[in-house]
């Protein structure tokens, strides 16, 4: 026997598995030498059992195993020695029984299968995405010990300063809560290797023990070591695992060759993992080589692994009391403190109310897709009464008749799911290419099987909900029917009704809440979208520029630098103007303190709120199109001497520093640890600094000769549309410094929108579930009140014949519809305020209780009820009553 | 009658015959047309053989013997099934052929 032979009677044995044991028992063995003789003949005349082989054998026993299972009349000659294979046998039938139901009444079926696709649809995307924010364990080793590292100031007005670095090395060595820690502080350079033209890239500057807390090992080399991470420490580089592969094509001798960083020399000692992507997307990895002695501020991201047992708020009590005992030293440490969170807490914490929200939207429009899936079978059952009916007099029990009915649920379930899954699934996958940017890179979406259980839990979970209500009354009602003959008919529909009714009353009270919700977040969203940042944000091509190196040491040649590089911007054709700034509105944070002079000295827990420092350039506020209310702009004479350092401030500045008021010009300020007075010279509008949906800090402006920043954001104001002009701004920059690279390149307007990018994505989610809500809650209504005119026809012909007029009909069947309306409004209002709190916390400029809002959706939903209803009551009152009774 | 078990009978009505082999020579009389699968096949021997129309047999002495063999033969009813399928068929074949004259 060939090798393949008998590896294909093996699979082929456990094929025939499918097959009831009875027939297996009795021909299997016969079976498995025929397939022995099928495989030797194909093998002899030198065709392999391919797969279409394979393909016919399987399906030869499939086919023939529901048949065999199936047979009529099996049931009678077999006893029931084995339970699992008439379930089996049965239950095929069931899903039979229940594609023959279907193609009967092909609408019905599409009907239900369509609303499941919708409501699964928006189950698997909402689900997608908060599965990848909050349930996924984070891509590291033991990840439920990982905490995020950091310090918080109230006083500065500050919730993250980030670490300092000699606070760092005193938890390092102090702490008893952590296993590890570690820290990490990104950047960029501009990276020249043997050869080639400089290229920016990101870089990240991390304590040598990073690696340990992650658990990462180099794929490659080494990691730094400490002796490595001191001032003034060799110069070493790790690169990143996709920098390896795409710039260095894999290859093993990268360890021991040389790059230069910023014009460093820098010898690659390893190639880091994979999974370090999920820390950081740098392409190269430095030692952070900071100075415990010196100054450096606050600016260190740091991750640390909890000792087996400490909670995080353990772990801050620890880091705290070490913190404190630093105090001596350091008296920043009085104002600061150490922050422990999990992970997710810190980065994604403010979007936990949103998703909830959103998940709970599409668990509405589920809900209200099930009660209408459940009406219309309902409605159904009527019609099947004949079918059931028949059945109970074959001796079927009830139960058979609930799964069959089941089954039919099931089945159109399934297959709404099927398509709702492939739906939901497109459309997350166009949220997730969003969102990848707006997140931590550990924060990743791939499919994992919480989603494949999500998924089939609400398919099940709608199937049953939509089903089970349905085929208990049918199983019950059409026995009692058929012993009965027609006269409980009346009553039967009667309790159907009542049933309809009820799930009617629910949909409309669902909708509510959510046409709420969704009404107050697009409220919310169009008022951001209103309000003024402050700057014009149209025709901006921004980018940043790092000019570093020998060439560029010192103020006075950077000043240089720029001074040409702004006039070059200026003469280029299709530009109106050109500024450059440490930070340009959503650019960033560099936070400074300041004392103003003459004001009284500040009490120990006083707030000293944080103030967002910008250097810029002049025509920076021409540029950006900010206003100053007065005073000034700067001028070359500036900063150029001690006398003359200058500040322009804007109006929260204003607000908070000089809460006196009075005339602000003049009056001079001081930042805390610097011995200068700045005069103000002018005052600037707000800008929106961190964007529209974030609250003003106060801020000033300094000119670029008073304090040269390293990295600059250049802000070019173009004639026509602004990328068109990035072409000509490369070359005029090629032609100053060819060995510098622009980087973060964009426009304004892009920067913009993607700030504001998920709460557009969240307002859209929310409004599309609503509508869909909203279509499907007054379909429901439509549906039960139409279905009652036809119940009620010889009814309401009799009052007619006995002369009710047509308005009266007309206000009956209204009144009754009006009713349901109402009452689920009613509810539903109750519910939504329940669920307020909820969303209250991802509003930002509207009221929860905003009145207009509410107002307005209950009327819109009242509206709508009306006219839903206003159809099936015209027509009932358009009936020809003698008609009608004749034809009953 | 089933089409694949009017064949079945056919091909026993030559000899007696393991499943391979009524394969095999079905594959032949119908000219490729008619595969029966294993599964199949071998519902359809029970299914012939609860009617009666065909029954199991010893292997004939000059086949080398395997036990996994199982040999299949026509009974008399079997026979006379056939004979009768195949007269019932005629029938139709002629039937056919008046209404194509007409």
């Amino acid at each position: 026997m060939s090798e393949s032979g008998s590896r294909g009677v093996r699979v082929y044995r456990v094929l025939l598995h499918l097959l009831p044991r009875r027939f297996r028992r009795d021909r299997g063995a016969a079976m498995e030498r025929l397939f022995l003789d099928m495989v030797r003949e194909r093998t002899r005349e030198g065709r392999s059992p391919g797969i279409g082989f394979w393909g016919r054998v399987v399906w030869d026993t499939i086919d023939q195993a529901v048949r065999e299972r199936v047979r009529p009349g099996r049931a009678a000659d077999t006893p029931r020695s084995s339970r699992g294979e008439t379930m089996i046998g049965s239950v095929a039938a069931d899903v039979r029984s229940a594609a023959r139901s279907m193609a009967r009444q092909p609408m019905y079926a599409m009907l239900t299968v369509l609303m499941m696709t919708l409501a699964i649809a928006g189950n698997a995307a909402v689900f997608r995405i908060f599965n990848g924010l909050f349930l996924r364990p984070l891509p590291f080793e033991d990840p439920e010990e990982l905490v995020d590292l950091d310090e918080t100031a109230p006083q500065w007005n500050l919730t993250y300063t980030g670490i300092a670095y000699p606070d760092l090395v005193a938890w390092r060595e102090g702490n008893r809560g952590l296993e590890g820690l570690g820290a990490y502080s990104a950047g960029s350079a501009d990276l020249v290797r043997a050869g080639e033209r400089a290229v920016h890239v990101e870089l990240v500057r991390a304590t040598y023990d990073l690696p340990a807390v992650l658990r990462l090992e180099p794929v490659l080399g080494r990691f730094f070591t400490a002796e490595e991470d001191i001032p003034g420490g060799p110069g070493v580089a790790l690169l990143s695992w996709g920098f390896w592969q795409d710039q260095e094509g894999g290859r093993s001798d990268v360890p021991g060759t040389t790059i230069r960083l910023s014009g460093r020399s820098y010898e690659v000692i390893g190639v880091m993992p994979p999974a370090a992507a999920f820390v950081t997307d740098a392409s190269v990895w430095v030692p952070l080589q900071d100075d415990v002695a010196a100054f450096t501020g606050w600016y260190l991201t740091g991750i640390g692994r909890l000792s087996p047992g400490v909670t995080p708020a353990a772990a801050r009590e620890d880091l705290l009391r070490v913190h404190r005992n630093l105090v001596e030293k350091r008296s920043f440490n009085a104002i600061t403190s150490p922050v422990v969170s999990r992970m997710r807490d810190r980065y994604l914490g403010s979007l936990r109310a949103g998703s909830s929200v959103l998940l709970g939207s599409v668990a509405i429009v589920l809900l209200i897709a099930c009660a209408n899936i459940a009406g219309l079978m309902l409605a159904r059952s009527l019609v099947r009464g004949r079918e059931m009916g028949i059945r109970v007099a074959m001796g079927a029990t009830t139960g058979r008749i609930v799964r069959q009915l089941l089954t039919e649920s099931l089945v159109l379930s399934a297959a709404g799911a099927l398509l709702g899954g492939l739906l939901g699934l497109w459309v997350s996958s166009i949220l997730v290419g969003h969102l990848r940017q707006q997140f931590p890179p550990w924060v990743t979406f791939d499919l994992d099987w919480r989603f494949l259980l999500f998924t089939a839990g609400a398919t099940v979970g709608a199937a049953f909900l939509f089903g089970l209500a349905p085929a208990l009354q049918s199983a019950r009602v059409e026995a009692s029917q058929l012993l009965q003959g027609t006269s409980t008919r009346a009553s039967t529909t009667g309790s159907r009704r009542r049933t309809m009714r009820v799930l009617v009353v629910a949909e409309v009270a669902l909708a509510l809440v959510l046409l709420i919700a969704a009404g107050l977040g697009v409220h919310d969203f169009r008022r951001l979208l209103r309000v003024d940042p402050g700057f014009r944000t149209g025709n901006l091509l921004t980018y940043s520029l790092s000019p570093e190196g020998e060439r560029y040491d010192g103020n006075d040649r950077r000043l240089a630098f720029w001074s040409d590089h702004l006039e070059r911007l200026r003469a280029l054709p299709g530009v109106v103007s050109a500024a450059a700034a440490s930070t340009l509105p959503l650019g960033g944070h560099w936070g400074w303190l300041f004392t103003v002079e003459g004001a009284p000295p500040r009490a120990p827990d006083e707030p000293n709120p944080i103030v967002l420092n910008r250097v810029v350039s002049t025509g920076y506020f021409e540029t950006m199109g900010v206003e100053r209310i007065a005073g000034r702009d700067f001028d070359d004479r500036d900063g150029r001497d001690e006398g003359s350092h200058v500040v322009i401030v804007d109006e929260t500045f204003r607000r908070h520093f000089f809460p006196e008021g009075g005339d602000v010009l003049g009056r001079r300020i001081k930042a805390a640890g610097d011995s200068m007075w700045m005069t103000i010279v002018g005052i600037a509008r707000d800008v929106r600094h961190y964007g529209v949906d974030q609250e003003l800090q106060p801020g000033v402006y300094q000119p670029v000769r008073q304090f040269m920043s390293r990295r600059m954001q250049v802000a070019v104001r173009t004639a026509g549309p602004p990328m068109t002009a990035l072409e000509s701004v490369r070359a005029a920059l090629r032609e100053q410094d060819p060995e510098l690279a622009p980087f973060e390149i964009g426009t304004m307007a892009q920067r913009y929108d993607d700030a504001l990018w998920t709460r557009r994505a969240a307002a859209w989610l929310i409004a599309v579930f609503s509508s869909i809500a909203l279509v499907l809650a007054v379909a429901g209504l439509y549906g039960v009140i139409s279905y009652g005119v036809t119940q009620r026809i010889p009814e309401i012909s009799i009052r007619m014949a006995l002369g009710a007029g047509r308005g009266r009909v007309l206000w009956r069947i209204m009144g009754e519809g009006v009713f349901l309306v109402g009452s689920g409004m009613g509810l539903g209002l109750i519910a939504a305020m329940l669920a307020a709190r909820l969303v209250s916390g991802v509003l930002v400029g509207t009221s929860v209780t905003d009145p207009l809002t509410w107002i307005g959706v209950t009327a819109l939903l009242f509206a709508v009820g009306v006219l839903a209803n206003l159809l099936p009551a015209r027509r009932a009152a358009s009936l020809q009553p003698m008609r009608a009774l004749k034809g009953d | 009658m089933k089409p694949q078990w009017l064949q079945i009978l056919l091909a026993l009505s030559q000899r007696e015959l393991h499943g391979y082999a009524i394969q095999r020579a079905v594959l032949e009389s119908t000219d490729g047309h008619m595969t029966l699968w294993p599964a199949m096949l071998y519902r359809s021997l029970e299914a012939l053989e609860t009617e009666g129309l065909i029954r199991a047999v010893a292997a004939p002495a000059d086949e080398p013997p395997d036990e996994r063999r199982q040999y299949y033969g026509l009974t008399k009813a079997g026979r006379k099934r056939l004979a009768e399928e195949a007269e019932l068929m005629a029938r139709w074949v002629s039937v056919a052929r008046r209404a194509g004259d007409r």
